[in-house]
């Protein structure tokens, strides 16, 4: 039997998962929608995942992380739930050991960490805004009626980017509907947000970080080309997107989980499982704390949010 | 007999000790709002005006809270220190703002040391409406002054020890009546209590110290709490391990205090805006990347 990890990174949008050897090596891969709905997304992505799986693997650790890590790690009952900023570092640092620079932009959230000697030196994320992320470009591309997944393509083929107010969304998206009824062309409009997109990430991520190369660019994001083009402008640098870059959480869990190996083996079937959370609120004291309840099979494993410690 | 009522918010962290010990010594019988709940701050928020910053619309809250509760309400207005040393306007209308929501009275004195109002002068002026002899209030100035010194000397000793203290150290900078209140700052000062971290806070040195420190990180700095958290920084820097600045949204003076620190320092650096409806999960995910950072265990 050979031994394998399994590393899933459950973000806003998106539900990312590997199952990776002893030596690194991705056995399968999947990525997902999340939907609203983090536990259905985990459960369709194990189906994805355990029909590439060879016959002869057995996952000796789980590791969960992004937005939703908690409750998922729940749920598989996972050795290492970790944040993502720890993940994708360790992630990328398992490929390229010599990198100083990680750009991540996410579904809702973008950072920036910064490396040296493998050791995280420091790293930001987006504050309160969650402009220029990936949510904002598909939301724009339903609006020009394209697929995001084009949306490089396109950027691509213009000669002209317009100018898009770059500080914050709304008044991004109020000047692109602009630029759009004055009669820009399509490819233009989305050069030109794609270069927004990179200029924002600059001012509100990067402000004040010393970004020095090797550069790596991840997250969804970076499958948008027309967005890591304007990166290399902009920074003056070769910006690498590795093929795996928005599995790099994933990666960096799971090799988390090798190294928290438990002894446990771990099973893949998560299809009759019921998991549930219940919300309520608790009116014990004033500050009528948000709870939730979670369930795994009828049986309480756990509860969050409450101030006093009671739940 | 009169009772005072001090709400447990902005003013109340700065001058806290003195204004108890004042009272106890004068004899007056006073009520603190309790920490702040969710219920304070909601009624805070119902009341204020959308540009007013979380802090002061969670003082409105506790001011609510008192209004029926006591005969006066403590509201002084804090101006400035002097050598350009500015507090935030918050600090300058909050009386006014009281004043035109609520119907209740208020015990009210001016700190403005540049037209010669001193704290000396407005306790002074307390105990009169109170109705207290001069000679009484003179003693009871002079115990609360003396203790407050002592204090200050203690606080300051306190964190110079923890300076040298061998466990991972944050200094978390920010004003007081958000680091320690129960809604704003109290949930990540949890959060490092439980991960055992050392913290060193920026308020518990003595300002006249850290005032003048901050000149090394900048000339040009206007707001006196600015200039204190600052200063704490350029203080601490080359002993500790990583800094936390939280404030609240939208801190005028933070704003500015915070992209300069940020450009300034060398060391591990975290930024944290808090405002009406985080939920400790967008925190958490914060802190404990920074933890795992300043660990530097990536590879256990």
């Amino acid at each position: 039997m050979k031994d394998c990890y399994l590393g899933v990174d459950i973000g806003s949008i998106s539900t990312k998962g590997v199952i990776i050897d002893d030596n690194n090596n991705i056995i399968t891969k999947a990525y997902i929608w999340t939907e609203g709905n983090p536990t259905n997304a985990v459960k369709k992505l194990l189906e994805l995942l355990k029909k590439d799986l060879p016959q002869n693997c057995q996952i000796k650790g789980i590791g969960t992380t992004g937005s939703a890590r908690k409750l998922i790690g729940l749920m598989l009952k996972a050795s290492v739930v970790k944040n993502e900023i720890t993940a994708h570092a360790i992630g990328t640092l398992t490929f390229y050991p010599n990198i100083r620079t990680i750009l991540e932009i996410g579904g809702q959230d973008s950072k920036i960490i910064l490396i040296k000697n493998g050791i995280i030196t420091n790293y930001a994320m987006n504050t309160l805004c969650a402009a220029g992320t990936g949510s904002f470009l598909s939301s724009q591309a339903k609006r020009l009626g394209i697929d995001v997944e084009e949306f490089g393509d396109y950027a691509l083929k213009s000669k002209n980017p317009v100018k898009i107010a770059a500080r914050c969304t709304v008044f991004a998206e109020s000047d692109l509907v602009h630029k759009a009824q004055v009669g820009y062309p399509k490819e233009d409009i989305i050069a030109g947000l794609c270069k927004s997109v990179v200029l924002n990430y600059l001012n509100n991520v990067g402000k004040g970080k010393k970004i020095s190369s090797p550069i790596i660019f991840q997250g969804g994001v970076s499958k948008n080309k027309g967005v890591v083009k304007y990166f290399k402008e902009i920074l003056g640098a070769d910006i690498i997107v590795d093929e795996n870059s928005h599995l790099m959480g994933a990666i960096g869990i799971a090799v988390l989980a090798k190294k928290n190996k438990t002894g446990h083996t771990y099973s893949l079937e998560m299809k009759d499982l019921k998991f549930q959370t219940k919300a309520f609120e608790c009116h014990r004291c004033p500050n009528t704390c948000e709870l939730l309840k979670i369930y795994r099979n009828n049986e309480l494993v756990d509860s969050w949010g409450s101030k006093c410690g009671k739940y | 007999m009169n009772t005072v009522g001090i709400p447990r918010s902005l003013f109340y962290y700065y001058y806290k000790d003195i204004w108890t010990d004042f009272f106890d010594s004068l004899k007056i019988k006073y009520i603190i709002s309790p920490v702040t709940n969710k219920e304070i701050m909601d009624k805070g928020l119902k009341v204020s005006n959308s540009e007013m910053c979380l802090s002061l619309k969670n003082y409105l809250g506790h001011v609510d809270y008192l209004k029926d509760k006591c005969d006066y309400i403590l509201v002084p207005r804090i101006s400035n220190f002097k050598n350009n040393n500015q507090t935030c306007t918050n600090f300058w209308v909050v009386y006014d703002i009281v004043k035109n929501l609520f119907d209740v009275n208020l015990l009210h004195y001016n700190i403005d040391l540049e037209k010669g109002q001193t704290l000396k002068k407005g306790l002074y002026k307390i105990g009169k409406t109170l109705n207290k002899k001069h000679s009484q209030i003179k003693k009871a100035y002079k115990y609360a002054i003396t203790r407050e010194k002592k204090r200050l000397k203690k606080n300051h000793q306190i964190s110079q020890n923890k300076l040298k203290v061998k466990k991972t150290k944050i200094l978390i900078v920010g004003h007081p009546y958000n680091i320690y209140d129960e809604l704003i700052g109290k949930d990540i000062i949890k959060y490092l209590i439980k991960n055992k971290i050392e913290i060193i806070y920026s308020d518990k040195f003595n300002p006249k110290i850290t005032n003048h420190l901050s000149k090394e990180i900048s000339k040009d700095l206007y707001f006196k709490y600015s200039k204190d958290n600052l200063g704490a920084i350029a203080y601490c820097q080359d002993h500790i391990n990583g800094i936390i600045f939280i404030s609240s949204f939208p801190c005028a003076p933070d704003s500015l205090a915070n992209e300069l620190a940020m450009r300034k320092i060398n060391i591990p650096y975290l930024n944290l805006v808090i405002d009406d409806n985080s939920s400790f999960t967008g925190l958490e995910t914060r802190l404990e990347s920074f933890l795992d950072m300043l660990g530097g265990k990536l590879n256990d």
